[in-house]
């Protein structure tokens, strides 16, 4: 995408990439909690 | 040191006043009396108004009952809507007038908090609404299944082979709330793929907002693989990606039946047809009467001209100056004149846009006004509850979080498979640009913050819907997930 103002194919294999994509799911899910939970005992 | 019993009262039961009652309920409920006024028995989770919208979720899944949580968490329930608020020492109450009977009733109050919402200004259009006009909202759930009824009926136009212009974005030069709007449209394109109708539809992103991916943050930044990438660039490739045209810096000024009318940046006038156009409104403070003791309106004492509650924000600073002030967000949205008043939510009075304001030759003021919904309102509805326990028991608050140090998760879906969806989450540090915190040219924790497309994103768009509508509910646990 960088630049071409489209996503690449290689970009869409790893969008729909279920493995993969459980992978993000999983980075993703601790990074919102983290970031939330931050903010939590303020 | 025995404490005396004291009245909180909460008006509205949305995400900002739904956490600061649990909160309220759970720790004080049996030694202090708390209430919930509001207009609604019912809570609704406003996410997942999308997927109603276009017949993906049915109604009674994104709601439920207030008052059986209630009754648990030691809160009493007035089903009423609020006319009044005499706010000064000595007399402090306010006037509801309840659902169903008509009944007018006196509440007494020694806290209030007022998490009232937004009122939906579709007159500030004219043409604009599902009841007046001639375009379509999922701001309220009856509205979000009117569009759904008209969207569907739409799709069967497409099936006897119609082409149809669809339009979505904001209907108000000062509209805000463009990621539920973002999120709708390429809902539509995924549904639309899927009922093998998309070569039927031109789809258009109609937009208040300075540039694409502004989203009334002034955009989103991350830093990927060394190099920054900003929302304006990934949103465009999802447009262009989707077939979805683009038409930004615009304000809608009236709206005709199957036409829009609009005006740029560069002040030109045009008009946009459409067959089915979902835009939403302009956001302004709920109507209340604010009375003083010799009933003198009190309303300058209390609230700013959009109806929004003033709080211990820096008012009046220019768009520059603000940019450069992140204290001037308010830290604990306590009203300055009567300190037993809060705001939370979209009730309270922002110190201005975050997104650069714009007025354009004819004078005309098109610019993106910051958003102050989901995860932003449960956590200030959380301070806002944790600052009124602290008062009543220490006398002294110890709770704050401005806008400008707040983290927040949004997830925009396209599609509600959990086999072939899609979403755009983004992960923002902090919501309002913080150049004093962070040192880059836009304010933000480049580290943290996060915006990715993916299969992964439908799945936690789904996991947040049941985790959230658990959490409202104050079920076991409820307190470990964030708001």
């Amino acid at each position: 995408m960088s630049g071409s103002q489209e996503f690449s194919k290689a970009e869409k294999f790893w969008m729909s990439f279920k493995l993969y994509q459980l992978w993000r799911f999983i980075v993703l899910s601790i990074k919102v909690y983290i970031a939330a939970v931050q903010s939590k005992w303020k | 040191m025995e404490i005396r019993m004291a009245k909180v009262v909460v008006i509205g039961s949305g995400f900002a006043g739904q956490t600061a009652a649990l909160y309220l309920g759970s720790k004080i409920g049996k030694k202090h009396e708390i209430t919930v006024v509001s207009n609604r028995d019912v809570f609704g989770y406003v996410p997942s108004w999308v997927w109603v919208g276009m017949g993906h979720m049915k109604p009674e899944q994104t709601i439920f009952k207030l008052k059986p949580v209630y009754d648990r968490k030691n809160i009493r329930f007035v089903h009423a809507a609020v006319t009044e608020i005499h706010p000064d020492p000595g007399d402090q109450y306010i006037i509801e007038t309840e659902i169903g009977s008509g009944q007018t009733v006196r509440l007494d109050y020694d806290y209030l908090i007022i998490a009232s919402g937004p009122f939906l200004n579709y007159a500030g259009t004219p043409g604009l609404g599902p009841e007046n006009g001639y375009t379509h909202s999922i701001c309220t759930l009856p509205h979000a299944v009117k569009a759904r009824d008209a969207y569907l009926a739409l799709c069967e136009r497409m099936r006897k082979g119609e082409k149809v212009k669809i339009v979505v974005g904001t209907g108000h030069p000062l509209a805000t709330c463009q990621g539920a709007a973002f999120e709708y449209l390429v809902n539509i394109h995924k549904d639309l793929l899927k009922k093998g109708l998309r070569d039927k539809a031109d789809l258009l992103w109609l937009s208040n907002e300075p540039e694409l991916g502004d989203f009334g943050v002034n955009g989103v930044q991350i830093k990927r693989n060394g190099h920054i990438l900003r929302s304006e660039e990934f949103i465009r490739s999802v447009f262009n990606d989707h077939g979805i045209r683009y038409q930004v810096q615009t304000g809608v000024t009236k709206v005709e039946e199957g036409k829009i009318y609009w005006q740029n940046y560069q002040g030109e006038e045009g008009v946009t047809e459409f067959d089915f156009a979902m835009l939403i409104p302009q956001f302004k403070g709920q109507p209340f009467k604010y009375i003083g003791k010799d009933g003198s309106d009190v309303s300058s004492k209390l609230v700013n001209p959009a109806g929004f509650v003033v709080v211990d924000a820096i008012y009046g600073l220019s768009y520059e100056e603000l940019a450069q002030t992140p204290e001037a967000w308010p830290a604990r949205y306590q009203n300055p004149n009567y300190p037993n008043i809060f705001a939370a939510g979209i009730a309270f009075a922002p110190p201005g846009p975050i997104s650069k304001p714009f007025t354009n030759k004819n004078n005309l003021a098109i610019t993106a006004s910051p958003p102050r919904t989901g995860m932003v309102s449960g956590m200030i509805g959380r301070v806002v509850a944790m600052n009124v326990i602290d008062l009543i028991e220490k006398g002294s608050m110890t709770h704050e979080e401005r806008m400008s140090e707040m983290v927040v998760a949004c997830i925009a879906s396209m599609g509600d498979s959990l086999w072939d969806g899609n979403a755009v989450t983004i992960v923002m540090r902090p919501v309002v640009p913080n150049r004093k915190k962070y040192h880059n040219e836009y304010g933000r924790d480049l580290f943290i913050s996060h915006l990715e497309m993916g299969l992964a994103g439908a799945w936690m768009k789904f996991m947040l819907h049941h985790t959230f509508i658990w959490k409202f509910k104050g079920l076991p646990g409820w307190t470990l997930i964030p708001e």
